[in-house]
């Protein structure tokens, strides 16, 4: 049955733990009783300003290479890596556990704190944002497409091998068609979330779209601030669309 | 031309052997039908042939060359020279009959030209061909998983002749069709044992199919032979000892209920 005592307990524990999340966290819904000063100070967010609207399309082109670069290269090292740290196509124990070390590396560290480093390091500009989000995307395509590569089908790769071909032949030939329809989709979710990423990198002197935004909102410019936020939101829209458009492509 | 000795295998772990004391010698022209109940050992022996399955003790020699001696190199002129088909077909999905197919030559590449897809005049030529001789001319373009189970299988066998092989190994290749499209493909493992002067192994669970098709037939039972002659002396009595059950040598006469 459901209702059982392991069950309660469980529960139990997970009331607890919110509750305890919510004192750590000040979690107070009655500080939306001044709700009207939310609407005071988004009311100061329309009407839209449009006078800068070139360089904001300008800096979105920015902000769109900056995520596009990042998750591109992201891919491009992640998935020879990929094939490295999966059980079944690893070439050697050794470089199997070595690929997924230094995966779990550079994805355990969060693209804010590559951010913070290129950019004190190499100065300001987009060039170290892009360098933040590829290092990141390594780690996180490189895991991802390694667990697509764990679960493919073990059959067509068996019949390369009987057909004597060559493993990295077998490896690459049997999987990769499999594995590409899925390798596509988490390229394009990696790519939306870049978009995002570099916003916020942004904000810390990445350039971009983002780093207009920041401004905008630290000068008090709500009704350019409005504009951004609505570009943004549109190159998300449209980064999206055409992830299903190419995906729906391929299957 | 293919001598099997003292071969058995057992898998880590396993506390019984999956093959023992085999000792076989198989000749060009035989088409050979190997039986035996589920776990029997079947499907270790074909996998044992082109050494998917490597040896615990024994040696498979193929003309006088021990596979357990060889290096990758030379273990793989010796695997493209034996074709091989499953019984879950094991295509790549997602390409092409004609991709599929052309898959058959990676046996006799090292080049980069695999990798962007370049295949040769000649090459493509041959896979015609082959695509030909299994009956799916008209589908060269078609993606694999659209085809049916039978289809899907031709591709395998076309697949297999492109390595121009000497020996056909199949493991089950039936055993997930019906049994009309198992005839057919037996009939078309029949004619190209023929066209190609092949050396074909064939697991099966079907004992009409094997005794129709079969020149020499081999039933194995926990791991050791069993029977090994040709069809007409399997009777009855082989059947129980191979199954240990006389029913189903009756399945003809249709199910009463």
């Amino acid at each position: 049955m459901w209702f059982k005592r392991r069950n309660l307990l469980t529960l139990f524990i997970l009331c607890l733990l919110i509750y305890f999340s919510m004192r750590l966290t000040e979690f107070d819904l009655s500080k939306f009783r001044d709700f009207r000063n939310m609407i005071d100070f988004l009311s100061q967010w329309f009407p839209m300003e449009y006078s800068k609207l070139p360089g904001m399309i300008s800096d979105s082109m920015e902000t769109l290479a900056m995520a596009f670069l990042g998750s591109i290269f992201g891919l491009i090292i992640g998935l020879p890596i990929s094939f490295l740290a999966a059980w079944n196509t690893a070439p050697s124990k050794y470089l199997y556990h070595l690929s997924r070390l230094v995966l779990s590396f550079v994805r355990s560290i969060p693209e804010i704190v590559f951010g913070l480093i290129l950019l004190t390091a190499l100065g300001l500009g987009p060039f170290p944002a892009v360098l933040a989000i590829t290092f990141h995307n390594i780690g996180v395509l490189g895991k991802l497409i390694s667990e697509l590569v764990e679960a493919s089908d073990p059959g067509p790769q068996e019949a390369m091998k009987a057909v004597g071909s060559k493993n990295w032949f077998a490896h690459l030939f049997s999987i990769l068609p499999q594995i590409w329809p899925n390798v596509l989709s988490h390229y394009f979710y990696r790519f939306e979330v870049a978009i995002r990423t570099s916003l916020v990198l942004g904000f810390i002197g990445g350039g971009g779209i983002g780093q207009r935004l920041f401004n905008d909102f630290k000068t008090f410019q709500y009704s350019s601030v409005s504009l951004d936020v609505l570009i943004i939101m549109i190159i998300v829209i449209c980064v999206d669309l055409l992830g299903s458009y190419v995906r729906n492509r391929v299957i | 031309m293919l001598e099997i000795k003292d071969l058995s295998v057992r898998y880590p772990g396993g506390d019984q052997n999956a093959l023992t004391d085999i000792d076989l010698s198989l000749s060009q022209g035989d088409f050979v039908c190997i039986l035996g109940k589920s776990g029997s050992g079947k499907s270790t022996l074909i996998r044992s042939i082109n050494s998917l399955q490597k040896p615990t003790a024994g040696e498979v020699f193929w003309q006088n060359q021990q596979l357990s001696a060889l290096s990758e190199e030379e273990l793989r002129k010796v695997r493209r020279q034996m074709g091989m088909i499953f019984q879950h077909f094991n295509l790549i999905p997602r390409l092409t009959v004609m991709q599929n197919v052309l898959t058959g030559s990676f046996g006799y590449r090292n080049s980069l030209k695999n990798l962007i897809g370049l295949f040769t005049k000649e090459e493509k030529q041959e896979a015609h061909q082959v695509i030909a001789d299994v009956g799916l001319e008209n589908m060269a373009d078609r993606r694999v998983e659209l085809l049916s189970g039978g289809q899907k299988q031709r591709v395998g066998i076309a697949r297999a002749l492109l390595q121009r092989p000497q020996v056909m190994l199949g493991d089950e290749p039936v055993s997930s069709l019906d049994p009309g499209t198992s005839n057919h493909i037996f009939s078309l493992l029949q004619q190209m044992h023929q066209t190609y002067h092949l050396l074909s192994i064939i697991n099966v669970h079907d004992v009409e199919l094997a005794k129709r098709y079969a020149t020499r037939i081999i039933a194995l039972k926990e791991g050791k032979i069993i029977f090994d002659g040709p069809p007409d002396q399997f009777t009855a009595k082989q059947f129980e000892e191979t199954y240990d059950s006389r029913q189903a040598m009756v399945q003809k006469e249709p199910a009463t209920n």
